[in-house]
């Protein structure tokens, strides 16, 4: 990571449950990127990852920091959750698989899909689970360059 | 003309009071007050006329087509929006309103509702050849093409590209009745009469074509009360009442206008329609953070209940929509298109987009990136300090957006009266 000055930082809180919400900080999060005159292509990974990872907060976990960090280089989202921790991380990790209860499934989540399709839009992408403590999530997106106007 | 910041909503200034009902109603907050008149920032402006809607004053216009302006043409078309079938009650049938048209003085008058059907079968083919990307998104609106220009650029390539229906027919109309009249193409006029005050824009500036089809939009608002007069005219004429020339209405286009019309005929893919410019631009949001990707095709249309909630139409849209709705039932479902013909059009890329759509200019806070940075950063730290009251006494429509006005170097921090306030008491 560059000089701390020349990046831009900003802490979104999430809450567990909180579908009323759902959403709103992938969305701050893109309209932030846009502003920053990032390349619709990143703009639209890191809203993925944005969206998938604040939905897994809401779904699954009691609450969350996600924190950006945005350089001219790279946008980088970590999501440190204080939940109940995935217990085979590898399993977690591929396509198909959720624990979604029928509640969730109902509301047109728990394709098992998120994890697969954060990973998916990720240049760099580390997870780290405990069961009963939580998961942190380290993603980085790298730019493919800026859109000069 | 194909001016990407030609815009059909203006304020007349004389009129405007200043007054932040127009600003506080806008989704993109493209209105700023100055100097104690409203004024609309192109780059931000999608057309959808919320403002129109709720200025009280009547300050908000749109350019749509005069009457007068047909003059111009040796032969006159109307195609009207399907939506006019809702605005004059239940004992006046299509038919009457067409004919009602010509006696008002087109030259000819042809019905949408067979080519809306034609473009949903044409809709299906399309899907059933692309699996992806999903979802696909309808581009009769063109107010929901512009904001993907503008605010979802991403999805630029997830527009599904065959021309609305209006087009089709003005393309159709335009192969055939210069050689069926022998009248050169530039004296056929073909006019589109609709409660949609975009459409203007989408002929003047269209996103999907080097030029439309089509040459001028007329509001039903402005053409109702001659079509009214004709109607009137007609019933003298009890023995024409009800001697037309045929026209074969469709069931399945007929519903066209109504949110979930579009997709109402498509047989075998999911489709989820969604109205209202808020509620579109929350979908947007969801789409471009990949959600819904188990839907095959997303009808947006901004005016609430679909197009027959334009702002140029005359009855209220609960009206209309009930009359449409008797009107779709009476025509059945029947399918009044050959699947064939369709066919043919389509892959001879008839009902095809001329080019694809491309995202507008963005526009971030600099143009470079290191520059772009310190001035969000800057931006944050003036909100900080704003009163988050969102008055609009300012100018602009909230207190974010002053400061973003402020990093931008449009506004100054002075212009909120509460921090002037404070900084005058010491």
């Amino acid at each position: 990571m560059p000089a701390a000055e020349s990046a831009y930082r900003r802490e979104f809180p999430v809450k567990g449950g909180d579908f009323a919400k759902a959403g709103a900080a992938a969305c701050a999060i893109k309209e932030l990127l846009k502003d920053l005159g990032l390349d619709a292509a990143t703009v639209r990974r890191a809203a993925i990852v944005a969206y998938e990872s604040e939905m897994n907060v809401i779904m699954y976990a009691r609450e969350a920091r996600m924190d950006l960090t945005v350089t001219p280089r790279e946008v980088r989202i970590v999501v440190d959750d204080r939940g109940p921790g995935i217990a085979d991380v590898e399993l977690a990790l591929t396509e198909g698989y959720s624990t979604a209860t029928a509640e969730m499934r109902e509301l047109g989540f728990g394709a098992g899909m998120g994890l697969p399709n954060i990973k998916r839009n990720a240049d760099v992408f580390a997870i780290d689970s405990e069961v009963g403590r939580g998961t942190r999530l380290d993603i980085i997106i790298r730019t493919n360059g800026h859109v000069t106007p | 003309m194909n001016d990407r910041n030609f815009h059909a909503i203006h304020i007349t200034r004389d009129k405007c009071i200043g007054c932040v009902r127009c600003m506080s109603a806008c989704p993109t907050r493209a209105i700023r007050v100055e100097d104690g008149k409203a004024r609309i920032i192109d780059q931000l402006c999608i057309d959808c006329a919320e403002c129109l809607r709720v200025c009280p004053h009547d300050a908000v216009h749109s350019h749509t087509t005069s009457f007068a302006a047909l003059e111009a043409f040796e032969y006159k078309v109307a195609i009207p929006s399907t939506v006019i079938y809702g605005q004059f009650g239940p004992t006046v049938v299509p038919n009457e309103i067409l004919s009602a048209l010509r006696r008002v003085g087109f030259d000819e008058v042809y019905d949408l509702s067979s080519i809306c059907e034609l473009n949903c079968a044409a809709t299906e083919e399309y899907l059933a050849e692309h699996p992806r990307p999903r979802p696909y998104i309808t581009a009769t609106c063109p107010v929901v093409v512009r904001i993907i220009q503008r605010r979802y650029p991403s999805l630029c390539g997830q527009i599904l590209p065959i021309e609305p229906p209006r087009e089709i027919a003005a393309k159709i109309l335009r192969t055939i009745l210069p050689k069926s009249l022998g009248i050169p193409p530039e004296k056929i006029g073909i006019i589109h009469i609709t409660p949609c005050p975009a459409k203007i824009v989408s002929i003047n500036s269209p996103a999907t074509l080097a030029k439309s089809y089509l040459d001028g939009a007329i509001s039903i608002r402005d053409i109702f009360p001659q079509i009214l007069k004709a109607l009137r005219k007609s019933d003298e004429d009890a023995m024409m009442r009800h001697l037309f020339p045929e026209t074969l209405f469709s069931g399945i286009g007929m519903g066209w206008p109504l949110s979930g019309g579009e997709t109402r005929g498509l047989k075998s893919h999911r489709a989820v329609a969604v109205s209202g410019i808020r509620d579109t631009m929350r979908v947007l949001d969801e789409v471009e953070g990949g959600l819904l990707q188990d839907i095959d095709l997303l009808e947006c249309t901004v005016c609430p209940d679909g197009c027959v909630g334009g702002p140029l139409g005359v009855e209220n849209r609960f009206l209309a929509k009930s009359r449409i709705l008797e009107l779709v039932a009476a025509a059945g479902e029947h399918a009044v298109v050959d699947q064939k013909d369709v066919s043919r059009l389509y892959h001879k890329n008839f009902l095809s987009f001329d080019h694809p759509v491309t995202p507008t200019e963005p526009r971030p806070l600099d143009s470079d990136p290191a520059r772009a940075i310190r001035k969000a950063k800057r931006r944050e730290k003036i909100t900080a300090g704003l009163p988050m009251k969102d008055c609009g006494i300012c100018g602009a429509p909230d207190c974010r957006t002053l400061a973003d006005d402020i990093v931008r170097g449009f506004a100054r921090l002075e212009d909120c009266p509460f921090v002037k306030g404070k900084k005058e008491k010491r």
